[in-house]
């Protein structure tokens, strides 16, 4: 719709640019944006205005402000992925997906915060602290929570936003932008989407190019597409999307954008219901959000069937084994010798990347690079690394043989519970907490399927409570299908947030509205 | 006593850019002038493999007589260096793309090259790995300069096996071999540039008994140096033994102004490299005529068949061709190539 309105001229892009650029100003404290690139983000702006007004505009994302997590490379704004190993890193290149954003006239306004390097569930471990969940701050959240006393006010109630693509969810969440970056290896994209009631996209693994993404495994990682609703994470997709030649990963097919189906017909559907995702830990109230979906899609005339995915239990240690020996690799290139933070200490080139590595990464990245290095070790390499590609395998095909035997689209929760108070969440260290969290979305991640979190209700707390669809290998298109399908029939209800209202404009409604 | 040797032998492979990346390859540049974002490690960047390096080592391997493996595997090795950007460099150790191939050469028996005796050496394998950068260690001012130009060039590692029994059987085959990959085009292999590396495995043993312990020997910039590093090594070992002591499984460096070779302060020998499959490479598949897929782009394929039809004739054929067609004497067609 604000597309629409852009086109229409009822707003400008700078005029949108300039609203947002100040709402960010005053969700400050929800620690969401590491970088803003205010000037950069008005010139962008202009450039947007003045293709509309000869009215030749690039396209849907023309003039659209968006954020990019900050483990994506951007050319000439700083990228630190939290870390002070790189605080201050100004890449000369943009990544690909950044790329195609700017070539589209999409506005960066700047780079979200997130746990150190991707590694955490709550996008609590960075260095430039936490990201704080705009639900937070909402009259529906604030409604529902009973202060202990009255010295206790809002500051130590606030939730998690999830993670550890939480900055990026954050913004979105918080109207600062129309659609965000994230990236996905166990969750980071649809965990924080879920827990910010906005719509989190996980892309089939080689079907968005990972070039210029900063690694945590490899073989898992994806860009993440966060929105407010169905149809603006496809019209996202359809700009990435596509064979990259700088990613020998990504597949050579084709791909063509889509635009989904306003109406759909799902008594056609198979929907499965896999058994082994009523985790231990899941909340009562989740899984009766999750009951009264499958009830949905029944009484729309789709089948309804109970599945099994029997090795989702290996998934978490497989997942740690695998993820960890590649974190071992992949900051190895972290010495300080080329760029980022180098250490004064210099005796010796050995123990100049020693004091280097020891400062510029925090506990949880360093204990990750310490369990991979034992698993690749000669000794260890076939008890560890190979056996988990081996039980990787079967995670994989498990979902093979489930979809095989006609199931469409699973369904699943895509947490545990809505998002805890932040007090709570740092009771347990972040490997407690991410092997906890992540169990119900990273075997999507382990098979390199497409899943989609899509907010469903609100929870007793007055958080959001997102629900997972799990789809075919590059089937996005069936897959947000049918999430669209889903998003219209929960009608889940709009955040209430004081310094939205307080930027209230005729075209914000249009915002409010949700979609591009 | 029976001494036995095998080489490591690294070629640089000529092309017009580095194994992973668009940057240039060139000798004796300025420093860090031709560095691309993935050579210098810079996070995010990607390998792409670059087609002219597969096409150079597929022509070695079928030049050596080599079985060309189809499919074969890109691997991490991990250790830190300063010339190592990433800390890690990509390789073939699980599976190679070339193996089981043979060399021929030969050898006077006398010093009139009368009388010739052609000796063959195994091939095991043949590798693709990258190059690293060039560390210059200035200890006057307790620096380390670090040229990036040669990280991530490309490399044929060719495994010779310990069929050789002294230096000059070593020497004659390294100049076979270099002799090959310069009729091919696949290598310039001058050694004095850098483009061609010899390592020696260095082991003793008495008739009858199993292999010896062996040494590696590096640090050897000339096909001369590397006999008189064989030689003197060999020679090292049998005395070391005859006098009741033992040989240590090291690296030793060739000091080629004392003529000796000195165990390396370098503990490379011991170190894990914990090999990880490189997750940003797809399997290498190459194709022949039989198993190429109809409709495919000529460009996006490496088919076997094609490069072995456009082999130019090696040296041992020309050589043929010398004495066939003039009648000369088997040891002057050495002389002319």
């Amino acid at each position: 719709q604000v597309s629409a309105a852009l086109k229409e001229g009822q707003v400008t892009p700078t005029e949108l640019c300039q609203r947002c650029l100040s709402l960010i100003k005053s969700t400050k404290f929800l620690n969401a944006y590491v970088t803003v690139a205010e000037e950069a983000a008005l010139k962008q702006a202009e450039e947007s205005e003045k293709r509309y007004r000869r009215g030749q505009p690039l396209g849907a994302l023309d003039g659209i402000p968006v954020a990019v997590k900050d483990n994506f490379n951007t050319a000439g704004i700083e990228t630190t992925c939290a870390s002070n190993m790189l605080k201050g890193f100004i890449s000369p290149y943009n990544a690909t997906v950044v790329q195609k954003l700017l070539d589209q006239g999409a506005v960066l306004l700047g780079k979200t915060n997130l746990d150190e390097f991707a590694m955490g569930s709550g996008s609590t471990d960075g260095v430039f602290g936490p990201v704080r969940n705009p639900w937070s701050y909402s009259r529906q959240y604030k409604e529902k929570s009973i202060p202990k006393s009255r010295s206790e006010d809002k500051e130590s109630h606030w939730v998690i936003t999830g993670g550890s693509s939480g900055g990026s969810a954050a913004a979105v969440s918080s109207f600062t932008c129309f659609a965000a970056l994230g990236s996905d290896t166990g969750g980071s994209t649809r965990n924080p989407a879920a827990h910010c009631g906005v719509v989190g996209l996980k892309p089939t693994y080689g079907l968005i190019s990972r070039h210029g993404l900063i690694p945590l495994v490899n073989s898992m990682d994806v860009p993440g597409i966060l929105t407010r609703c169905v149809d603006d994470a496809a019209v996202v997709l359809g700009s990435l999307a596509g064979h990259d030649p700088k990613d020998s990963t990504t597949v050579q097919d084709n791909f063509k954008p889509f635009e989904l189906p306003s109406v759909t017909d799902v008594s056609k559907l198979s929907i499965g219901i896999p058994k082994e995702y009523h985790a231990p830990g899941l909340s009562s109230e989740i899984l009766s959000v999750w009951a009264k979906a499958a009830d949905l899609f029944k009484n729309a005339g789709a089948k309804v069937i109970e599945v099994s995915l029997p090795h989702t239990r290996y998934s978490i240690v497989c997942y740690h084994v695998l993820c960890s020996a590649e974190v071992a690799s992949n900051m190895a290139r972290f010495d300080g010798l080329q760029y980022g933070h180098r250490s004064d200490v210099n005796e010796s080139t050995e123990s100049m990347y020693a004091a280097t590595r020891r400062e510029g990464f925090n506990d949880v990245v360093r204990g990750r690079i310490l369990s991979g290095n034992y698993f690749l070790l000669k000794q260890n390499y076939e008890n560890y690394f190979i056996k988990a590609q081996k039980v990787r395998r079967l995670i994989a095909n498990d979902f093979v043989k489930v979809f095989r035997s006609g199931v469409d689209i699973l369904l699943t929760p895509t947490t545990l519970s809505d998002a805890v108070p932040y007090v709570e969440f740092i009771k347990e260290d972040n490997r407690t907490r991410s092997t906890e969290d992540d169990i119900l979305t990273q075997a999507a991640n382990m098979a390199g399927l497409p899943a989609i979190n899509v907010p469903t209700a609100l929870s007793e707390r007055g958080l959001p409570v997102g629900l997972q669809f799990i789809g075919r290998s590059f089937q996005e298109k069936q897959l947000l299908t049918v999430a669209k399908w889903f998003e219209k029939q929960v009608k889940f209800p709009m955040i209430q947030l004081e310094e939205v209202r307080k930027h209230d404009h005729g075209v914000f409604q249009h915002q409010k509205s949700a979609s591009l | 006593w029976v001494p036995v040797v095998g080489l490591e032998i690294h070629a640089q492979i000529s092309s017009n850019s580095k194994l992973f990346s668009g940057s240039q390859v060139q000798f004796a540049a300025p420093p860090n002038s031709l560095v691309s974002f993935f050579d210098a490690s810079l996070p995010g960047t990607l390998p792409v493999l670059n087609r002219r390096c597969v096409e150079a080592a597929v022509m070695t391997g079928l030049a050596l007589s080599c079985s060309i493996n189809k499919k074969s595997l890109f691997d991490r090795k991990h250790y830190f260096y300063a010339d190592l950007p990433a800390g890690y460099q990509i390789t073939q150790q699980r599976v190679p793309i070339a193996v089981n191939g043979s060399l021929s050469y030969s050898l006077c028996t006398d010093n009139k090259m009368s009388q010739m005796v052609t000796k063959t050496v195994r091939i095991k394998q043949i590798q693709l790995e990258q190059d690293s950068g060039k560390s210059l260690h200035d200890d006057t001012r307790s620096q380390t300069l670090v040229d990036l130009n040669r990280a991530g060039v490309g490399l044929m590692e060719v495994v010779m096996e310990p069929d050789m029994c002294c230096g000059e059987e070593a020497a004659t085959a390294v100049r076979g071999l270099q002799l090959i990959l310069q009729t091919l085009g696949s290598s310039q292999a001058v050694m004095a540039e850098g483009q061609l590396r010899v390592d020696a495995n260095v082991s003793v043993h008495h008739p009858g008994d199993p292999y010896g312990v062996r040494t590696e020997v590096k640090n050897i910039n000339s096909i001369r140096f590397l006999a008189k590093a064989i030689d003197y090594e060999i020679q090292r070992q049998i005395e070391e033994l005859k006098n009741g002591g033992t040989i240590l499984n090291e690296t030793r460096a060739f000091d080629s102004k004392l003529g000796c070779t000195v165990p390396m302060r370098d503990k490379e020998g011991k170190q894990d490299y914990r090999f990880m499959p490189e997750p940003n490479l797809p399997p290498l598949i190459l194709y022949d005529a039989k198993s190429l897929p109809a409709n495919t782009n000529h460009q996006q394929v490496v088919n076997i068949d094609w490069i072995r039809e456009r082999l130019p004739d090696l040296p041992s054929v020309k050589r043929a061709k010398l004495v066939e067609q003039y009648g000369i004497l088997p040891e002057h067609s050495f002389t002319l190539l």
